[in-house]
C-alpha cells in the first residue's frame, strides 16, 4: 500500500531554523489492512510524514509510493488523495459545509461522482460511523467526538483504502476519544481499511498492530506494540511514555517480581498477574495480608476536615441558568456549594458540558450566579462592583489553550499586561512579570521574542505567566496540558507542582483526564450535568470506576487494574491510582 | 453562543419551502421590480393581498415577519416624515411655521411606508423559507451563466458557505477571548473612546491569528479531500425545476403584469 525509499524532506522557508521538523531518509513499508500507530514528540516529523502520504507535501529527496503511485508526480496527486484520506487534529477546521451530510458529500463531489451515488455513499458512511441521525445537523451543534466522526465519514465517502489520522483525539474528552478509537478499530477490522494513526496517547497506540516511533525525522523503532513498550527506558528518553500498566510491570520487575515486560493492556496484566500469581498469593497469604492492610489504612475516602484551615473560596448554593426565560434555557449549574481551603490542589473533573467551565468562571466573577453567592476570603464578590478588579487579580483564571490569547509583540510585554492593567508602578510591573516568567520556568533569552515564534509548550508557559504575574492567591487552570505531547505534559505538571510549593498558592485544576488529576490533586470534585456529584480524595473517587464510567469519565488505568485485581482477590486494595503505590502493593503480594 | 442561528430560516414543510431556491430568488427580484411600478393604492392593495397569501401558504408565523420590520423602523419613520412634511401641495391640513402637512404629503407618506414594508416583507419571506445553504446554491446556479464573463460564481458560493460555517465558531471564540482577557484585568467598558478602541487590541490580535490559522488548516483539509475548484465537480443535491416551480413562476409573472397594468387604471 505504502512504500518509501530514503524519503527526505526539508521545509524551504525554515531550512536552517526548523530542521527538526523535516524528514531524513525514511524507509517504511505499510501493507494494506494494517493498523499502524506513529509515535514521537512534537517536532519529530510525524505530521510531516503524514502529509506526504496524502501528497500534500512532496519529498525533497527519495521516493514515496502510495498504492504504487509516485507522490512526486503531479498527475498522481488526485488519485493518491482519494486513496489515502486524511483526518486532522482540530475538528472545527476540517468541516467545510454547514450541514453534516453536505460535508460528507464534499469529497465525492470534488471527485465528480454522480449525485445518486453520492447520496448512497453519504448514507452508508454516516451509518458506518454511527452518525446517521445527525445527517441534517449543523456542525457547531455536535460534540468534538461527533465532529471527528463526521470528518472520518467525509474521508470514507471517497472510498479510500487507507486513512491517515493526525492526532484525531488530541482535542477531545475521554468519551469523544472512545468514540473515535472505537470507530477506527472497527473500520480496520471489519472493512479492512488501512489505518495510520498519529497519537500522543500510548493507550491508543496499544490498540494498533504495529507501532512506529519517530525522532528527529527518523524512524527509530518499528515493531509490534508489546515489544515497543517493553523498552520503557528508551521510550522515556524519546520524550514519550508507555501505557500505565506497562510502566507498572516495569516497576514490578525493578522490585524483582517476575512479570512479563511486554504487557500493554489492563486485560493482559490481569490474566498475567492472576495466572502467575494466583497460587503465590494463596501461599503467601499471611505475608501479603499484612502489607496490604497498612496500605488500606492510608485510604480514607472522606477528606479530613481541618477546622483551622482558612477558607479562601466559597460557593453557597450557586446555580447558573443560560438564556433564562427563553426557549434555549439551559441549567448549567444547579445548587453548588463548595469550600476551598488555602493551599489545596483541587481537581475539578467532568466530561465536556458537565458544567465545569461554567463553574470556574464563577470563581472570578466572569459569570454571575443566577442564584446563590460566591465568597473570596469571606467577601461576597458581587456585593460591590468596585471589588471586581481586585477579585480578578486574586483569583487568576487560565483558560484552555491560553496561548491563543497572546497578543503583544514580545513575551515580556504580554506577561506585563495584567500588572499594567492593575495600575502598578513600572518597577513593580517589571518585578511581577519577571517573577512570573521565572515561576513557570520560562527561559530568559526568549523574553523579548514574539510569542508567535515559540514552541507550543513555551507559548503555554508564557500564557500561564501572564496570569501569574498578577500574583493571584488562587490559580485556576482549565485543561493546562491539553494538546501537548507527553514531554510537554510532564513539564507543565511538574511546573504547576513546583509553583504550588514555592508560591504557596491554591491551585484549582480543571480536567477531563483522570490521570492528570491523579498526578497532582489532593482533592477531586466531580461534575456531571451541572451538579457536583462527588467531592473527596482521589483514591476514594477513583475507586468508583463504574459510576465514573457511567457519567462519561475514565478512571486512571492503574485504578481500573486494581479494581479488576480486587475482584479476583479481595485482599488487593482497589483504591490505588499511582504506579508507585500499586507496585508496592503488588510486589508485596507476589513476595 | 453555540445556539446562534444564521439568517432566519424557519424550517417547516410548505410549498414555498419546497420551491427551487432559484425560483424564489428570481421571484423576489420580480416582485421587488413590480412593486416599483405601483403608483397608487390599487397596486399596493394587490401587493398586500399577494404577500398575505404568501405568508398563509408558507406557514411562517406572522410575528417572525414583523420582527424583520423592527430593524427598519427608523428608516420608516424618517422616510415617512420627510414625505409628510416636505411634500408641496394645494390642500394644506396643518401648518407649523414653515412645516406643513398636505393631503398629498399624507398620501405619499403612506405609500412610502407601504412600499418599504412590502419590500422588506417580500425578502423576509425568502430568507425565512430558504436555508442559507440553499440560498448559496441558488446564487451559484443563477450566476453560473456569468462564468463566461469570468465571474467566479463557484468561488463566490464556496466563500459564502465557509463564511456561514465559521460565523458561529468565530463568535464562540470571540466570547472566549473576551473572557480570558477580562480575567487578565482587561477592561472594555470604561475610559475614553480612544482608550476603549485601544482595549480592543487584545481581542482583535488573537482573533485574527486564530482566523488565519483556521483558514490555513481548512484549506489544507479541503485540498486533502481533493478540492480543486469547480473542475469536474458534481453536487449531491441537484436542483431540479419541477411543475410546482413552473406554476409558481407563472403566478409571479401574472402578478407582475397586473402590477404594471395598475398604472393605467
Amino acid at each position: 500500500m505504502i512504500k518509501s525509499e530514503k524519503l527526505t524532506f526539508k521545509y524551504e522557508a525554515f531550512e536552517d531554523v526548523d530542521a527538526a521538523a523535516a524528514l531524513c531518509g525514511i524507509d517504511i513499508e505499510i501493507e494494506s489492512g494494517e493498523f499502524v500507530a506513529i509515535l514521537g514528540h512534537n517536532g519529530s516529523g510525524k505530521s510531516t510524514l503524514a502529509r506526504h502520504l496524502n501528497a500534500l507535501l512532496a519529498p525533497t529527496e527519495g521516493t514515496l509510493w502510495v498504492g504504487g503511485l509516485d507522490t512526486k508526480e503531479p498527475a498522481n496527486t488526485w488519485e493518491i488523495r482519494q486513496s489515502t484520506g486524511m483526518v486532522f487534529q482540530n475538528p472545527d477546521n476540517q468541516i467545510i459545509a454547514t450541514i453534516v451530510e453536505e460535508d460528507v458529500a464534499f469529497g465525492p463531489e470534488n471527485l465528480g461522482v454522480s449525485s445518486g451515488e453520492i447520496r448512497e455513499r453519504v448514507d452508508e458512511t454516516l451509518s458506518l460511523v454511527g452518525m446517521s441521525e445527525y445527517a441534517d445537523f449543523a456542525p457547531h451543534h455536535l460534540s468534538g467526538g461527533q465532529k471527528q466522526r463526521v470528518a472520518i465519514a467525509g474521508v470514507l465517502a471517497m472510498r479510500p483504502g487507507c486513512i491517515v489520522l493526525d492526532e484525531p483525539s488530541a482535542m477531545l474528552d475521554p468519551s469523544g476519544r472512545h468514540e473515535v478509537m472505537e470507530t477506527i478499530t472497527r473500520l480496520n477490522r471489519e472493512s479492512g481499511i488501512t489505518i495510520i494513526l498519529i497519537t500522543h496517547f500510548m493507550e491508543e497506540a496499544a490498540c494498533a498492530n504495529r507501532v512506529v516511533v519517530m525522532d528527529a525525522g527518523k524512524i527509530v523503532m518499528d515493531d509490534v506494540p508489546p515489544k515497543i513498550f517493553a523498552n520503557v527506558q528508551r521510550m522515556k528518553e524519546l520524550g514519550l511514555g508507555v501505557p500505565k500498566v506497562t510502566e507498572l510491570a516495569f516497576e514490578l520487575r525493578k522490585r524483582s517480581v517476575l512479570i512479563r515486560q511486554d504487557i500493554i493492556t489492563v486485560d493482559e496484566f490481569v490474566s498475567e498477574f492472576a495466572g502467575v500469581g494466583a497460587d503465590v498469593i494463596f501461599r503467601e497469604q499471611r505475608a501479603g495480608c499484612e502489607s496490604l492492610t497498612s496500605h488500606l489504612a492510608i485510604d480514607v475516602g472522606e477528606r479530613e476536615k481541618s477546622t483551622e484551615a482558612e477558607i479562601i473560596l466559597e460557593l453557597k448554593n450557586v446555580s447558573h441558568i443560560y438564556n433564562a426565560n427563553s426557549v434555549f434555557e439551559k441549567i448549567a449549574l444547579s445548587d453548588i456549594s463548595l469550600q476551598i481551603t488555602k493551599g489545596e490542589i483541587v481537581a475539578v473533573i467532568g466530561h465536556t458540558g458537565s458544567g465545569k467551565s461554567t463553574l470556574i468562571q464563577h470563581f472570578n466573577a466572569l459569570l454571575k450566579p443566577s442564584s446563590g453567592e460566591v465568597f473570596v476570603d469571606g467577601a461576597n464578590i458581587h456585593a460591590n462592583k468596585k471589588l471586581l478588579k481586585d477579585i480578578r487579580q486574586r483569583v487568576g483564571l487560565v483558560f484552555q489553550y491560553p496561548e491563543h490569547q497572546l497578543f503583544e509583540a514580545t513575551v515580556y510585554k504580554d506577561v506585563a499586561f495584567g500588572p499594567t492593567r492593575m495600575g502598578l508602578s513600572e518597577k513593580e510591573i517589571e518585578q511581577q512579570a519577571i517573577d512570573a516568567l521565572e515561576a513557570v520556568g520560562f527561559p530568559q533569552e526568549f523574553y523579548d521574542k514574539s510569542p508567535f515564534e515559540l514552541s507550543g509548550g513555551q507559548k503555554r508557559r508564557a500564557a500561564i505567566a501572564g496570569v501569574l504575574a498578577m500574583r493571584p492567591e488562587v490559580l485556576v487552570l482549565d485543561e493546562p496540558a491539553a494538546g501537548l505531547d507527553p514531554r510537554g505534559k510532564e513539564e507543565i505538571f511538574a511546573q504547576i507542582k513546583k509553583m504550588h510549593k514555592a508560591l504557596g498558592i491554591t491551585v484549582i485544576l480543571v480536567s477531563h483526564s483522570m490521570d492528570d488529576a491523579a498526578r497532582l490533586a489532593n482533592r477531586v470534585v466531580v461534575m456531571n450535568k451541572g451538579c457536583m456529584v462527588c467531592d473527596g480524595t482521589p483514591s476514594g473517587i477513583f475507586a468508583q470506576g463504574e459510576f465514573l464510567q457511567k457519567i462519561g469519565l475514565d478512571t486512571p488505568q492503574i485504578s481500573q487494574l486494581m479494581t479488576r485485581l480486587n475482584k479476583i482477590d479481595p485482599k488487593i486494595p482497589s483504591r490505588i491510582f499511582t504506579i508507585e503505590a500499586a507496585a508496592d502493593v503488588l510486589a508485596a503480594v507476589q513476595l | 453562543m453555540t445556539r446562534i442561528t444564521i439568517g432566519q430560516f424557519y424550517p417547516t414543510n410548505s410549498v414555498i419551502h419546497r420551491l427551487d431556491p432559484r425560483v424564489k430568488l428570481l421571484g423576489t427580484i420580480f416582485y421587488i421590480t413590480a412593486l416599483l411600478f405601483a403608483n397608487h393604492f390599487a397596486g399596493y392593495g394587490i401587493a398586500v393581498l399577494f404577500i398575505a397569501a404568501l405568508v398563509k401558504i408558507s406557514k411562517v408565523p406572522p410575528r417572525l415577519l414583523f420582527r424583520g420590520l423592527r430593524a427598519i423602523l427608523f428608516i420608516l419613520v424618517f422616510a415617512a416624515s420627510i414625505n409628510l412634511f416636505l411634500t408641496p401641495g394645494e390642500n394644506i391640513l396643518v401648518q407649523f411655521g414653515f412645516l406643513r402637512i398636505t393631503i398629498e404629503g399624507v398620501i405619499l407618506a403612506i405609500q412610502m411606508i407601504l412600499r418599504l414594508v412590502l419590500l422588506v416583507l417580500g425578502s423576509t419571506i425568502l430568507t425565512l423559507t430558504t436555508s442559507p445553504i440553499q440560498l448559496t446554491d441558488g446564487i451559484e446556479s443563477l450566476l453560473s451563466p456569468l462564468k463566461r464573463l469570468k465571474v467566479p460564481s463557484h468561488d463566490i458560493a464556496m466563500m459564502m458557505t465557509i463564511a456561514l460555517r465559521f460565523i458561529p465558531t468565530l463568535a464562540d471564540e470571540t466570547e472566549k477571548i473576551i473572557k480570558a482577557q477580562k480575567a487578565r484585568g482587561a477592561d472594555f467598558d470604561t475610559g475614553s473612546l480612544t482608550k476603549r478602541a485601544k482595549s480592543l487590541i487584545p481581542i482583535l490580535v488573537p482573533l485574527f491569528v486564530s482566523a488565519f490559522k483556521r483558514a490555513d488548516e481548512l484549506a489544507t483539509a479541503m485540498e486533502a479531500r481533493c478540492y480543486r475548484g469547480d473542475i469536474n465537480r458534481t453536487k449531491m443535491k441537484q436542483m431540479k425545476i419541477i411543475r410546482t416551480d413552473i406554476f409558481a413562476m407563472n403566478i409571479l409573472i401574472f402578478f407582475c403584469i397586473i402590477m404594471i397594468l395598475t398604472r393605467w387604471i
